[in-house]
Formats: structure tokens, C-alpha cells, sequence
């Protein structure tokens, strides 16, 4: 009997302080703009999520949005947390991933008030969107720097699970990466998940006894571990992806692939809060601003002055839009970002 | 609006948790050591899933049916391999069924990005289930399906098993003492237990096709966020009592639904959610702990 007051006495206590709610935030913010995110994994991890969480802040800061994040797991969850939002009558709600895409079009239909954009996918809608981040060109460029600094003439590439934006991110750092050296090889390997710091060590504990002094990862929480490696091991490089990742282990970063989460959040928050939001997939890469490679300023004097160049000299010509070479091998065909 | 999606929301999450509650409640009460209950619910998603697939363009409605027939042999058939390594090889179950948990989660990794893959290749999910495969929703706007009704019945017909058929009671006394069952009940005990192991992967299995027909509508890598080990602690905070599995799988539903409530609207982690239960379970095998050693102390203080 104790054991079933135990049990009854939360489910009163949890269910009396979730139906109280509602009506204090209603009538408060009736008028406020309202954002929501969705985030895979954790926020921490300097990455992925992390840069969708300063996404979601910049649009409080420069919108003065009322925002809610929350941590998703499963298919579930994403319905789930997709829903309340749009019951609360949040205006616009990021999917970050695009593992949020069916949900998001099952739930979009139910509540045409909110603006559901997942970052990723293809299914567009009245009030659904997606964004399709070209990592391609920044990948190539780090590739390029990568092929020069590399002397064993062996290039890492640590992902976190087989997506197909990572791969073809992968293909061309690859192809980027041949272009000036065309002795270099590549090991690629996926770590199977994207938030196990230990697994994601080591895989790069591996690669480095395979020969590896150049590494580049995309493997978010996970990737973290990647860096660890990278401080036990002098003499190999790193190069970070997602977010600015050049300040975790300055003395061995060349640079990061940083997407520029908070620009693009923002600009999709201004259309949505205008009222001149259009239901389509936004496509944000080098030319936007939105993706780009970003060398460590703490290395600079490491670096051939000529790698520095050739990477700037195609960083400008790309986002001008006169770069006429193909980032990625003629096998690979352009696929949706994640 | 908000208050009933909400209520909804933990009675679907509730849902799975009660089901694989009910597998682990089933298996320790015949003192199988179920501990797989997450990979033949993963087992029983996929071959749902597979199911409702291929057969929903040609059956209509009745693929329901099937497909969750077919998710829980599934199970059934993935609790089997440990129940024949148990009975044949005599190898612990603790560790075969763990063992398998994490190959069925990696066989399902391998189907959606192989065999299964939707048809764009793209994603690592299957194609998305047609309507007639779905499960009904029962509070129309929400998401509650009708799984949650095949649960609570499940749970009263074991619960009546248990309580007033002679196969109820050879499992519970094989559960208390398999060497008094033998001797002093004539029950064959490795063809039972073999029976109950099986058992009660089915019904984890059914709970992996529920969850695909009535909630995700899709086969997806992460569609348990760990459902099986979660019902472990289901099962053991009713004291493996089908219907107190009920109540402490939607106690756990709420729990988790009201974390992640408060993490959207007041910030708090989520995380939160865990330690509570995590707390709940010492604090249950610690007041279980102090019967068994109060009822192990009485005696000796009497004859002395």
C-alpha cells in the first residue's frame, strides 16, 4: 500500500503542475513572437546542436522572440514535442535534423498557425519548410588544406553516423584534398552514433596508429573525443566541423567547416516574423554566408603562406560565384544536407 | 486543448512501457531473467514494420492484424535464441539476452540504411506506413492510438492467468522455487521456463509493433529510447503484478512527458526525468532489501 502512495502521489504532483501552466504563459504573451527548437542531442556539444541553440538565442536577442528548446530522443518524442508546441501557438518551430522531417509534416498539417522548418529534407508545405546547408564547397576547401599539410600522405575522416550529407561532405574534402595531392589516402570511418565521446577517441586513436596526421570530423558530442586524441598525439592535425571548433585545442586545429547556424536561423526567423514566409527549401551554403571554412588565426605561422592563399583566393572566388571547378568526384551526386 | 494532447502525449508513451512492463513482469515471476526485452521489442518493430510494407497495398484493413501478430513472433522467435541457449547449453540468459539486445539494434541500424531503406535512399528510416496499417487514434487530435486499450487488456488477462488458471499457478511456483516445482509439483521446468521466455518476448515484440503502427509509422534506428530497459524497472516497481504494471507504466509515461513539459517551458533538463527514476528504483529494491532482512531477522531472535 506504502508502495502505491509512492507511485500515485508524483503522477497527482507531476499532472496538477503541468495543467496550471497554460494559462499563465496564454494570457501573458498572447502577441510575443514565439520560437521553439528541436534539438537531436545535446546542446554542449559544441557542434551541431550547440550552433542551433545560439541560433535559437541570436533570435531572442535580435527579434526579442520568447524561445523553448528541448532535447529530443526518438521518433517519438519529435511528434511529441511537436505538437505541444503548436497547441502553446508557438509561431514557428525548428526541427534541428533531418530526422524531424515526417513528424514534422504529419504535425504541420494539424496546426497551421506554426511555421515547422526542419534544417535539412525536402518537404515543403503552407507552413512547412526545410534547409538545405551545402557543406560541400567548405569541405573541398578544407580538403585542399589538409592534402598540403598532410606528410604521411594519410587524411582521417571521422564521422558520426553514414548520413548522406556527411558522406558527401566527406567526398569533397576528399576530392579537394587530391586536387593537391594526389598520393594522399583516405580512411573513413563512422563511429555509429554522435554522442559517444569515447568510441569517437577511439576510432582516432585507430586511425593515428594506421598513419594518420591530418583528421577531419563531423561527429558533433562525439567528435569531442576526436579532440582528446588529437591532445594525447603531437604532430597530428585536426579540422572541426559545424560549429567553430578552432578554440577546443587551438596548438592542433587548422580550421573548422563552420556553419553559420545563427545567420540562418535568423533569416528564416525574419521572413517567418514579417509574414512573407513562403513554404520551400531554403538552400544556405558558401555563397550565402551561411557555411564556411574558417582557418585557426593560433596556427597561422604554421602554415605555408601558399596553402593560406590558395584556401582564401577559392574560399572568395566560391562565394562570388566565379569558381568554375566541381567539388564533388563525378560519381557522387549533390544529396539534401542533414 | 494544451491539458488533453498533453495527458494523451504520457498515456502514448505510457503505452510501450507497459507492454515491455508486462514481458519483464512475465519472465521474472517464472524466474526468467528477461533482460532482452529491448531487442525483441526492436525485433518486433522491424518485422511489423516490414509487414505493414509489403502487405498493406494487398490486404486492407485486416493488415493490422497481421502485422502485429507478426511483430510479436518476431520477438517470440528473438527470445527464443536465448531460451535454447538456456536449454540446450545451459548459457545464462542475463547475458544472452543483453548480448542480443545490442545485435537487433544494430540488425535494425543495418535494415533501414539496407533492405528496408525507403525509396529515395536517403534517409536511414523505412517509407512511411499507408493509413490502413495504422493503428486507430482514440481521442481524435491527440495521438493516443489504440494500443494503449491492447495493453490495459493484455495486462487483466494476465493478471487472470496468474490468479485463476493452473498454468498461471505452475508459473508462478516455478518462479518461487524451480526444485519444489519439480519434486513436489511434477512440473516439467525447462520446457516451462522455455515457454514463459518465449512469452514474453512476444509481448515485448508486440510492443515494438505497436509502437511502429500507432506512433512512429515508420521503421527508425532510435525508435526505443530504451523502452526495454525502462519496463525492468516498470515490472519491478509493481512487485511484477500485470495490473500494478499498468499503473507504474503510466507513472513512468507521465514522468517523462512532464519532464520534458517543464524543460519546454520552464527549462529545466529533462535529464531530471531519470534521476527520479533511477532514485525510485534503489529506493525500491532497498525497501524489498529491508523486508527480506527484517523477515530473515525475526526468526532467529525468536529461537534464541
Amino acid at each position: 500500500m506504502k508502495l502505491f502512495a509512492l507511485v500515485i502521489c508524483p503522477i497527482a504532483v507531476t499532472l496538477g503542475a503541468c495543467s496550471s501552466k497554460p494559462d499563465t504563459t496564454d494570457s501573458a504573451s498572447k502577441h510575443t513572437f514565439k520560437v521553439a527548437l528541436l534539438t537531436p542531442g545535446p546542446i554542449s556539444d559544441k557542434s551541431w546542436n550547440g550552433g542551433a541553440y545560439q541560433g535559437l538565442m541570436a533570435i531572442h536577442d535580435t527579434l526579442g522572440a520568447e524561445v523553448s528548446h528541448i532535447q529530443t530522443k526518438t521518433p517519438a518524442e519529435f511528434d511529441e514535442n511537436f505538437r505541444q508546441y503548436g497547441a502553446k501557438g508557438f509561431n514557428l518551430v525548428f526541427g534541428h535534423g533531418f530526422e524531424f522531417q515526417d513528424a514534422a509534416v504529419r504535425v504541420a498539417r494539424a496546426y497551421p498557425n506554426t511555421v515547422y522548418v526542419t534544417t535539412s529534407g525536402t518537404s515543403v508545405g503552407k507552413n512547412l519548410a526545410g534547409v538545405d546547408f551545402s557543406f560541400e564547397e567548405a569541405s573541398y576547401i578544407a580538403g585542399l588544406v589538409a592534402g598540403r599539410m598532410t606528410k604521411s600522405n594519410v587524411i582521417g575522416l571521422i564521422g558520426g553516423t553514414e548520413l548522406p550529407p556527411v558522406k558527401s561532405s566527406f567526398e569533397a574534402f576528399e576530392k579537394g584534398a587530391q586536387t593537391v595531392n594526389p598520393k594522399v589516402k583516405f580512411l573513413v570511418s563512422y563511429i555509429g552514433n554522435w554522442d559517444d565521446a569515447s568510441a569517437g577517441k577511439e576510432q582516432a586513436i585507430a586511425q593515428i596508429s594506421r598513419g594518420a596526421d591530418v583528421i577531419m570530423q563531423n561527429a558533433d558530442a562525439a567528435g569531442l573525443g576526436v579532440f582528446q586524441a588529437i591532445k594525447e598525439t603531437k604532430g597530428v592535425w585536426i579540422i572541426g566541423s559545424n560549429s567553430n571548433q578552432n578554440t577546443i585545442f587551438p596548438s592542433q586545429t587548422l580550421g573548422s567547416i563552420v556553419i553559420n547556424l545563427p545567420r540562418a536561423f535568423l533569416l528564416i526567423a525574419r521572413e517567418v516574423q514579417k509574414g512573407n514566409f513562403i513554404g520551400h527549401v531554403f538552400s544556405l551554403g558558401l555563397p550565402e554566408g551561411v557555411v564556411e571554412y574558417t582557418a585557426n588565426p593560433t596556427v597561422t605561422s604554421n602554415i605555408p603562406v601558399s596553402v593560406a592563399a590558395t584556401a582564401d583566393s577559392i574560399q572568395r572566388q566560391m562565394s562570388a560565384g566565379t569558381f568554375k571547378g566541381n567539388v564533388l568526384p563525378d560519381s557522387a551526386r549533390k544529396q539534401p544536407a542533414r | 486543448m494544451a491539458d488533453i494532447t498533453l495527458l494523451a502525449d504520457a498515456l502514448v508513451r505510457s503505452t510501450p512501457l507497459i507492454l515491455a512492463g508486462l514481458a519483464v513482469a512475465l519472465a521474472f515471476r517464472g524466474g526468467v531473467f528477461n533482460l532482452g526485452a529491448e531487442g525483441q521489442l526492436m525485433m518486433g518493430a522491424a518485422a511489423s514494420a516490414a509487414i505493414s510494407i509489403k502487405l498493406a497495398p494487398l490486404m486492407g484493413p485486416s493488415v493490422i492484424v497481421v502485422s502485429l501478430g507478426g511483430g510479436a513472433v518476431a520477438g517470440a522467435l528473438w527470445a527464443g535464441i536465448a531460451a535454447e541457449l538456456k536449454r540446450r547449453f545451459h548459457v545464462l540468459e542475463i547475458i544472452s539476452t543483453i548480448m542480443l539486445n545490442f545485435i537487433a539494434i544494430h540488425l535494425v541500424s543495418f535494415l533501414v540504411r539496407g533492405p528496408m531503406q525507403e525509396p529515395t535512399r536517403i534517409y536511414p528510416q523505412t517509407e512511411s506506413l499507408a493509413d490502413s496499417a495504422r493503428l486507430p487514434i482514440i481521442i481524435p487530435g491527440t495521438r493516443l492510438h489504440a494500443g494503449l486499450i491492447l495493453a490495459v487488456l493484455l495486462a487483466v488477462c494476465l493478471h487472470w492467468i496468474f490468479k485463476h488458471t493452473a498454468a498461471g499457478f505452475r508459473v508462478r511456483a516455478l518462479g518461487a522455487g524451480p526444485n519444489a516445482a519439480r519434486s513436489a509439483g511434477q512440473i516439467d521446468i525447462a520446457v516451462l521456463s522455455w515457454r514463459v521466455f518465449v512469452m514474453s518476448g512476444a509481448i515485448a515484440g508486440l510492443a515494438g509493433a505497436i509502437e511502429v503502427s500507432g506512433v512512429t509509422f515508420a521503421l527508425y534506428e532510435n525508435i526505443s529510447p530504451g523502452y526495454g530497459y525502462t519496463a525492468i524497472a516498470v515490472a519491478l516497481i509493481a512487485g511484477l503484478n500485470p495490473l500494478g504494471v499498468i499503473a507504474s507504466g503510466v507513472f513512468f509515461g507521465v514522468l517523462e512527458t512532464a519532464a520534458l513539459a517543464l524543460q519546454r517551458d520552464f527549462g529545466i533538463p529533462s535529464s531530471i526525468a531519470s534521476m527520479v527514476e533511477a532514485l525510485l528504483i534503489l529506493v525500491t529494491l532497498a525497501l524489498a532489501g529491508l523486508r527480506g532482512y527484517l523477515a530473515f531477522l525475526a526468526p532467529r531472535e525468536r529461537t534464541a
